[in-house]
């Protein structure tokens, strides 16, 4: 049975490939190969990428271990869930996944009408020469389909720490964001190659580099909340190396979205537009792999083998090479002058790209530069996350000002002052706010004032920018998902800073019958448990909160031993409420008889949360919109 | 056409000016925040790094763990070669035990101590912390593969 199954998948595998090979001759625009037709071809990709992985999960589900892949990264006696997760929690079936994406994004291309075919078969052969190189790497130096000699009666396991529902989605959602980059990268190469980057590029472009952004956007943010709550530290983000080698495309796509809007709407600024989405999808090629590659040291890391970082190197080169090559040649003939007024919306939008790029480039030297001293001079250090927030902080408050101030401005020469009186209720309203919130919560840091007053103004400006009536007391139709997401991001970044000035932590180690104190709250160490479930062992304790001598909460803080692989993890029991988050994580250390509790303060949690929500849905709202509404005033 | 050319000018100009306080800060602040990672045997012939917050990392020598209350802690770590003292007021990570990897955060003091205000975590009973590796690997005392 098993060896019927390596010959059918592997056999799907070599039909994607040839099919994807025919796909790729289209880029030639010569009669020749005309049929099989795009769709029929991309049919064929879509399809067989689609069996194989679910020949995959099938594998998984029925624990066969005849096959490496299951052997290594599955147990029998795992729950039905992480058997199914477990199919992509490990290199080969995330690399899978990643082409089944990549194959999907091609399919929902070549369905789009209204596109002329020559920009079409360019836009899909492009993406089909990625889909062979992928669907080749996979075949060649890490098949999923693998079998062994041995009749293994039962797998080692999937570490523990990724057995987590939030888990199960987290790298499919990111995938999406990271490869639907991929095919605006296609797109982009392109309109070089036919030498059309024009508004109605950027309307054919805009849906899919808006979906792919909200989708990337929200695979970070599940992959923040989960390290909140699960890794037990109390943070959500740590200026981890994996974790901005997802920040990195996205502060690329941000800027890059901006710049297809502004094309759209002005036609200009098309050489930048085509860097950026070069950019993007090479930082979201580094930002899979490098992950994945095994330089990286944590979670994130899958079993590497140096042959296959190689290919991976060897590819972004090639990709990097060959854009670079074809937009040098091209570029010239891409631009159009066009001018936009020094004090307008473009300008403003101008700005904040340069910011953004200030940003990725603080990001990227942090990343690489402990990397680069550990493979040059064999040193190994560590960059710490003050680094990040104390030189990105004054930017943040560049940032913000110019994302209030430039949807308000119009897109020929506009008079600064007159935005300035116009807008001179919402200043006063959010400047005494932060007089109040300063003054209040004694907050006297220059730079968290600044950034808390602007991201307000953001806020209201973009909140009542929305709500905008006409002469005849009409809501008129704004661009609702440009607010919502500007919106987002001001609240988010109140958060952060006030989350990061306001959060508290108390450690104690406790007996039971202890009670233990934080801030206005008692808790009282009730009892301790141990639990068995199917796949792990807990101690769990009962903690008592109360208020005022009045019991509130139940917090049950768990450490769970897991024996396929042998693991411990604690388990955070966290109380939200809508200003903040009480957070208790225990440790048991070898060499102690009492528990050790931390227990965190962190306001804002929630809002925090929400604010991204809001980016998110404000992503998809653009996404959707056919035609870009940015209101001309 | 002049205008063009001077808002482009004017454009220009602005933007290296950014690009090169940014350039300053990021150097001056990635100086400033570069936490390196020293094995014991390392550290000692670096004596002149007193003072500085850095990483240590080797394995807690055995016979070496006490408290001196329910959260201060006095541990030694070792490469097999030398070994350091180190004071840790906090929570310990559930895996942590004598014999086993460690990696600390904090100060070399100049009386020779290591003053933690971080033990790093872990998640995995046979997980060595690559830097540990590489310092066993020096002192010649790593067993592994």
């Amino acid at each position: 049975m098993s060896l019927y199954i390596f010959y059918i998948s592997n056999f799907l595998l070599l039909l994607c490939l040839t099919a994807s090979l025919m796909q790729s001759s289209k880029i030639i625009n010569n009669k020749i190969f005309t049929r099989p037709d795009v769709m029929v071809l991309a049919s064929v990709q879509l399809i067989s990428i689609l069996l194989s992985f679910l020949i995959l999960i099938y594998l998984f589900l029925i624990s066969d271990f005849n096959f490496d892949l299951v052997y290594y990264n599955s147990h029998s006696e795992k729950p039905l869930i992480y058997k199914f997760s477990g199919v992509w929690g490990n290199h080969e079936g995330s690399m899978l996944l990643w082409i089944l994406i990549l194959v999907l994004f091609n399919f929902l291309f070549a369905l789009s009408k209204r596109i002329s075919e020559r920009f079409k078969n360019i836009t899909v052969a492009v993406q089909s020469i990625m889909i062979f190189g992928f669907v080749a790497f996979l075949f060649f130096l890490s098949n999923p389909f693998a079998l062994n000699q041995n009749n293994f009666f039962d797998g080692i396991g999937l570490n523990p720490i990724l057995q987590d529902p939030l888990l199960a989605i987290h790298p499919p959602v990111l995938y999406v964001g990271y490869v639907g980059f991929s095919l605006v990268f296609s797109l982009a190469i392109a309109g070089l190659i036919t030498k059309e980057v024009d508004q109605q590029w950027a309307t054919i472009v805009k849906p899919w580099v808006f979906s792919a952004w909200a989708f990337l956007t929200a695979g970070i943010a599940l992959g923040s909340f989960w390290a909140y709550y699960e890794l037990g530290w109390g943070g959500y983000w740590f200026w981890d190396p994996v974790e901005n080698a997802s920040l990195m495309p996205w502060i690329a796509a941000t800027a890059l979205i901006h710049c297809v809007l502004i094309l759209q709407k002005r036609n200009v600024m098309q050489s930048w537009t085509i860097i950026l989405a070069i950019l993007t999808f090479s930082l979201s090629l580094v930002g899979t792999f490098l992950v994945r590659s095994g330089i990286l040291n944590s979670v994130h890391t899958f079993a590497s083998d140096p042959g296959r970082g190689l290919f991976i190197l060897l590819f972004i080169f090639l990709i990097l090479v060959f854009s670079f090559s074809l937009f040098a040649y091209n570029s010239e003939k891409i631009n159009k002058t066009s001018s936009m007024g020094l004090i307008s919306r473009g300008t403003g939008i101008q700005v904040n790209n340069w910011l953004l790029i200030t940003i990725l480039t603080i990001v990227f030297l942090g990343t690489m530069y402990p990397l680069a001293t550990d493979l040059l001079l064999n040193k190994s250090l560590t960059v710490g996350p003050k680094y990040y927030s104390t030189t990105i902080a004054p930017i943040i408050i560049l940032f913000l000002f110019f994302m209030f101030i430039s949807p308000r401005l119009g897109w020929t020469d506009t008079k600064l002052y007159k935005i300035i009186i116009q807008l001179r209720y919402l200043i006063i309203t959010s400047l005494s706010i932060t007089l109040i919130i300063s003054l209040y919560f004694e907050l006297f840091n220059l730079t968290e004032i600044l950034i808390i007053f602007f991201s307000l103004l953001l806020v209201t400006s973009s909140v009542t920018a929305s709500i905008n009536f006409n002469k005849q007391n009409i809501l008129v139709r704004t661009n609702l998902g440009q607010n919502l997401a500007h919106a987002g991001f001001g609240i988010l970044m109140m958060a952060v800073v006030s989350n990061a000035v306001y959060s508290e932590e108390r450690i104690y180690n406790a007996k039971v019958g202890d009670n233990l104190q934080l801030q206005k709250y008692i808790f009282s160490f009730d009892k301790i448990e141990q639990v068995e479930e199917s796949n792990y062992n807990s101690l769990k304790a009962y903690f008592l909160m109360k208020k005022d001598g009045k019991l509130i909460d139940t917090f049950t803080p768990e450490i769970r031993f897991y024996s396929n692989p042998p693991t411990i993890t604690s388990e955070a029991s966290i109380l939200h409420k809508f200003f903040s988050d009480i957070y208790l994580v225990m440790n048991v250390p070898q060499d102690q008889q009492s528990i050790s509790v931390r227990m965190h303060i962190k306001p804002f949690m929630t809002i925090l949360w929400l604010g991204t929500l809001m980016i998110i849905i404000g992503g998809v709202i653009s996404a959707s919109i056919r035609i870009g509404r940015f209101d001309e005033k | 056409m002049t205008s063009l050319v001077k808002s482009r000018l004017i454009k220009f100009l602005l933007s290296l000016i950014i690009v090169l306080i940014a350039v300053l800060i990021i150097i001056f602040n990635l100086r400033d925040n570069i936490i390196y990672f020293y094995g014991p045997t390392e550290l000692l012939k670096n004596s002149d790094k007193q003072g500085q917050i850095m990483r240590l990392g080797g394995l807690v020598s055995v016979d070496s763990f006490q408290n001196e209350t329910d959260s201060i802690f006095y541990f030694s770590i070792t490469d097999g070669d030398n070994e350091i003292e180190v004071k840790y007021e906090g929570i310990l990570p559930n895996l942590f035990a004598e014999d086993k990897g460690v990696v600390v955060e904090g100060v070399y003091m100049n009386d020779g101590r290591f003053i933690a205000n971080k033990v790093l975590a872990k998640h995995d009973e046979n997980y060595m912390p690559p830097e540990v590796i590489e310092t066993l690997k020096k002192s010649g005392k790593w067993q592994g593969e």
